[in-house]
């Protein structure tokens, strides 16, 4: 068995003991008001039970990354697979720590599922260790991307922190205004966490059955000339295709339920790379997000957020601020080392110049100013509680785009890190 | 009616306007005071008036105390983030080495892209207005900076131990209790316990100050003294002879001038590589996946004949290195970047003879280098005086020759044929040494009745030479980065040790027998609560750190 097959090992290993970490943080606050036990010893025995297997899945993890590293011949963050793959190790790592810190493990009950989902979602892109390009042969390579990823990951827990706030505190029985706005803006976080969800159940499930369709497309371009051209383009699917490309062919299309041909064409003012597939798959992805939600919500018969707000009482909410902020404070140095400094000392080496406005580079220059904006509010009154942790929450979202949607949406210099 | 207001405090200390906790005692003034009597108190600098506190503004004041708001400074923050959104929207001008964005934008994304581009966003970052949000958020920085830190170090170096019981007993931890037995052992004994926590501690009697890591205050300060080099470093470089950017391209084995300067950079050799098939992973082979472009450089300086370009400059060699992407050339300041390469081959001498098609004789052959011809060529009878030359030959909208680049891609040559047989003033003659060129730009036609008797051709690939590949660098020089790295420095380690350390200070005075226990920290109230319940724990009173908040716990 070679050293990467192994590392594979590791981390399916690491993925199901996070799982299973994630079951037992639910065991630990979900079962202690019918276990046999008084509610804290519950609490604090699976509690702890909880955060070994947590552990246990990030040493696995750790396997994972150190045997990668060594088969491939460098460090395994040069692609989104990879760099999916470490952030969700930082994430565990800055867990961790804030955990040796405030030991509450309660945070584990958030944290865990949220590296589960980004540790499946890093598994949708292709997985094959790739020889470096010139430009990502340096060892800056190491420096830069651990450490962004580390200020990140520490983002991540704040958020976690954040959300777990307003899970506790939004009261779900109220029925004021001020309380509806706040139920309905917590309930849209847990369905467009359940989109995500189901994006990439949908991804495996058609890759399971390996679905395909595919498409020849013409381009009508005119160039700077006024001349007209036209090129063709073979485009392939692999999820059933609601929209085809605009202006294409079909090829093959198989059949899904019964669904042979393509429903709708995408517009003609979508023209970015892969539009069509994107689309595609956004649509897909609400589509089966809002089944999945549904059926949640039919199961539990009341809104998510009502289904899980009795499950945090007892958890101490100026806590989860303080955690909350804690964790940005914590992260704010690192991210700042990490994605601006080392980062303008790279681009001073390999691109000549230390900043340049590419996307990638204002992205995180965005998310800088965000928190440092976030730091400064925490100082002055009213800032605490529940527009902070709105802030810690929104605050990861833009994090997650600087680091996916520039890839995904934008173009630039960081384009070695798409899809 | 601020100047009216009465800022004597009950101790006796005169205060200047704007304070809210009195320097001396800590006794909140009522009269400043906007919360009620039993909320925890705004500790913020210590309570101190900031110097845009004053009774009568005027202007400078004004302005000053416009920018002095952390407020003003959020909105500012917010602003530039939601600005360089904007700028993300489409691709920035910058991005692009050749294009005319006036109708860029409008043909790739359509009416969106044309307001894009007519409001000047498509280069957001170098507009007035940015630039003006990056010189509004530096002057915030400087008196936001100045208007709090003075007087916070004023307050800060002339702590009272004994402070006012209402300041203690309204800080976010708090402790009370009846004390049996002495005082003064009781003091002595948790001042023990303070200083294994390295705490410096002080007393007064029956009153403590406890108080470490004070220099973490002076954090936001520095990172904001670190950010304001920074971003004067930035303005720096937009000084003439700070920063140059230059492209050069030189082909393998020749020797370029950099512009600007008294420098020539030699190409010996320039390679790229490819990852072969069996690096490759299973969903990349067959593809071209470069593993090194590499220019082996040597760098020289002229030293005499540097400004006639009639004589040959004299170079002494100064730096010999291999570029690669990653390991710039560096000399003094000078960093030569590997940017790009072309190894499309391109013509670079030939040997061409002419023919006299009537008589059948030929003349030459002679040798043509394409960037260095020479001027006249005598051929026997006849000789070739060089007119014009073009590297790149096209025709331009009016109909006229011209040259698309500096590089040989389609060359072309205009002699003045001279010779006995023909008139004195000479015949011209175009010469596209390629045969495509020849015939796309129909060379015979162009010299219509010379071209029936005359010909110059090449007689054989011998003698045609191609230039090896061409590397591309960037050359910079940028004297600003110094003042950049220590900036970014000085900014690291003051958010360093604004974070990752809290000011953390314990209050306590006993009277007739009733502790009372106040402490403050700038950030981190569980810490706080940690550290006093610890040291009460030290001296045998056991202690849930929770129960000391005293409520309102923003950290």
């Amino acid at each position: 068995m070679s050293l990467l097959d192994f590392s594979s090992d590791a981390f399916l290993v690491a993925f199901f003991l996070y799982c299973f970490g994630f079951l037992f943080y639910a065991v630990a606050v979900a079962g202690r008001n019918w276990s046999n036990r008084k509610p804290e010893d519950h609490l604090r025995r699976w509690g702890r039970i909880a955060f070994i297997v947590s552990v246990l899945g990030f040493a696995a993890h750790l396997t994972f990354f150190i045997t990668r590293w060594i088969g491939g011949g460098h460090i395994p963050t040069s692609n989104m697979y990879e760099f999916m793959m470490f952030l969700a190790m930082a994430i565990m790592f800055a867990f961790v720590v804030v955990y040796a810190i405030y030991r509450k493990p309660l945070l584990g009950m958030f944290t865990l599922p949220l590296t589960v989902i980004i540790v499946a979602y890093a598994s949708v892109f292709p997985q094959e260790v790739q020889p470096l390009i010139p430009a990502l042969n340096s060892y800056w390579l190491r420096i830069h991307v651990t450490t962004a990823a580390l200020g990140e990951a520490f983002f991540a827990v704040g958020f976690a922190a954040g959300l777990m706030y307003l899970l506790r505190t939004v009261d779900f029985k109220k029925t004021d205004a001020q309380s509806r706005r706040d139920q309905r803006w917590v309930e849209f976080t847990l369905y467009v966490i359940v989109i995500i969800v189901a994006f990439i159940g949908t991804v495996f499930a058609f890759r399971g059955v390996d679905y395909k369709a595919s498409f020849i497309q013409e381009i009508v371009s005119i160039d700077s000339k006024g001349i007209e051209s036209t090129t063709t383009e073979t485009v392939e699917y692999s999820m059933p295709p609601i929209f085809k490309p605009y202006n294409s062919q079909n090829i093959e299309v198989q059949s899904f339920l019964g669904m042979k041909e393509p429903l709708f064409e995408t517009p003609s003012w979508m023209h970015g790379v892969n539009a069509a597939r994107k689309l595609n798959t956004i649509v897909w992805s609400i589509l089966t997000g809002s089944i999945l939600y549904g059926i949640l919500r039919l199961a539990l018969r009341r809104r998510l957020g009502a289904a899980i707000n009795p499950l945090m009482d007892g958890i101490d909410e100026e806590d989860l601020d303080e955690i909350s902020y804690r964790a940005i404070a914590i992260g704010y140095p690192i991210f700042t080392l990490g994605a601006l400094i080392f980062a303008m000392i790279w681009a001073y080496i390999a691109w000549s110049r230390f900043w340049g406005w590419d996307p990638k580079e204002v992205w995180a220059l965005i998310t800088w100013l965000y928190y440092t904006a976030y730091l400064h509010l925490r100082l002055s009154r009213g800032w605490h509680g529940k527009k902070s942790a709105w802030l810690a929450v929104i605050g990861f979202v833009v994090v997650m785009f600087t680091l996916i949607g520039v890839n995904l949406v934008l173009v630039g210099l960081h384009s070695y890190a798409g899809v | 009616m601020l100047s009216f207001q009465n800022t004597k405090c009950e101790c006796g200390h005169q205060n200047p306007i704007g304070t809210v906790l009195c320097e001396n005692c800590g006794k909140p003034l009522e009269e400043a005071e906007e919360a009620g009597k039993d909320t925890p108190l705004e500790m913020r600098y210590d309570g101190i008036a900031r110097r845009s506190q004053k009774s009568n503004p005027g202007i400078i004041d004004r302005v000053w105390n416009f920018f002095s708001s952390v407020k003003i400074a959020v909105r500012l923050i917010v602003i530039t983030l939601l600005a360089a959104i904007v700028g993300t929207i489409f691709t920035q001008e910058n991005a692009f080495v050749s294009f005319d964005p006036s109708t860029y934008y409008e043909e790739k994304y359509g009416w969106i892209g044309k307001v894009y581009y007519e409001l000047g966003l498509s280069n957001t970052y170098e507009s007035w207005w940015f630039i003006g949000l990056l010189v509004m958020i530096g002057t915030s920085l400087v008196i936001c900076s100045l208007d709090r830190v003075l007087p916070l170090y004023r307050a800060l170096s002339k702590q009272q131990v004994r402070k006012h019981g209402e300041f203690l007993s309204r800080q976010k931890t708090v402790y009370t209790a009846d004390i049996k037995g002495d005082e003064a052992a009781w003091i002595g004994g948790l001042a023990e316990q303070l200083k294994r926590k390295r705490y410096r501690v002080k007393t007064d009697g029956t009153a403590l100050l406890a108080e470490k890591n004070r220099f973490s205050r002076w954090g936001p300060y520095i990172n904001h003294i670190g950010l304001i080099i920074f971003l004067l470093a930035v303005l720096l470089r937009s000084i003439p002879g700070w920063s140059m950017d230059n492209y050069i391209s030189v082909p393998e084995g020749e020797v370029v001038q950099i512009p600007d300067t008294s420098y020539y950079l030699k190409n010996e050799k320039f390679t790229v590589d490819y990852y072969t098939d069996e690096e490759l992973p299973e969903g990349l082979k067959g593809t071209a996946r470069a593993k090194l472009y590499e220019t082996k450089a040597v760098l020289y300086e002229c030293t005499a004949n540097c400004d006639d370009p009639s004589v040959q400059p004299e170079l002494e060699e100064v730096k010999r290195h291999n570029i690669i992407v990653n390991d710039p050339l560096s000399y003094k300041g000078l960093k030569a970047y590997q940017f790009g390469f072309d190894d499309t081959p391109r013509l670079k001498a030939v040997n061409p003879v002419l023919i006299d098609k009537e008589s059948g004789k030929t003349y030459g052959p002679f040798e043509l280098d394409m960037r260095n011809p020479k001027l006249i060529y005598t051929l026997g009878d006849y000789t070739l005086e060089l007119r014009q030359k073009y590297m790149d030959f096209t025709l331009d909208s009016s109909g006229n020759p011209t040259t698309k680049s500096r590089e040989p891609n389609a060359p072309a040559f205009i002699f003045l044929l001279k010779g006995a047989d023909l008139p004195a003033e000479g015949v011209p003659y175009m010469y596209f040494p390629k045969q495509n060129d020849k015939e796309r730009f129909s060379q015979d036609t162009i010299n219509g009745e010379t071209g029936k008797r005359f010909e110059i051709k090449v007689p054989s690939m011998e003698g045609v030479a191609f230039t090896g590949a061409i590397t591309s660098l960037n050359v910079r020089t940028d004297y600003a980065m110094p003042y950049i790295w220590v900036g970014a420095g000085i900014f690291m380690f003051g958010v360093l040790i604004g974070t990752y350390w809290q000011h953390r200070r314990i209050w306590l005075r006993i009277d007739e027998g009733r502790l009372l226990l106040g402490a403050h920290t700038n950030k981190n109230n569980y810490g706080m609560r940690a550290d006093v319940a610890s040291a009460l724990r030290g001296i045998g009173i056991d202690i849930e750190p929770k129960s000391l908040d005293n409520g309102g716990n923003k950290s």
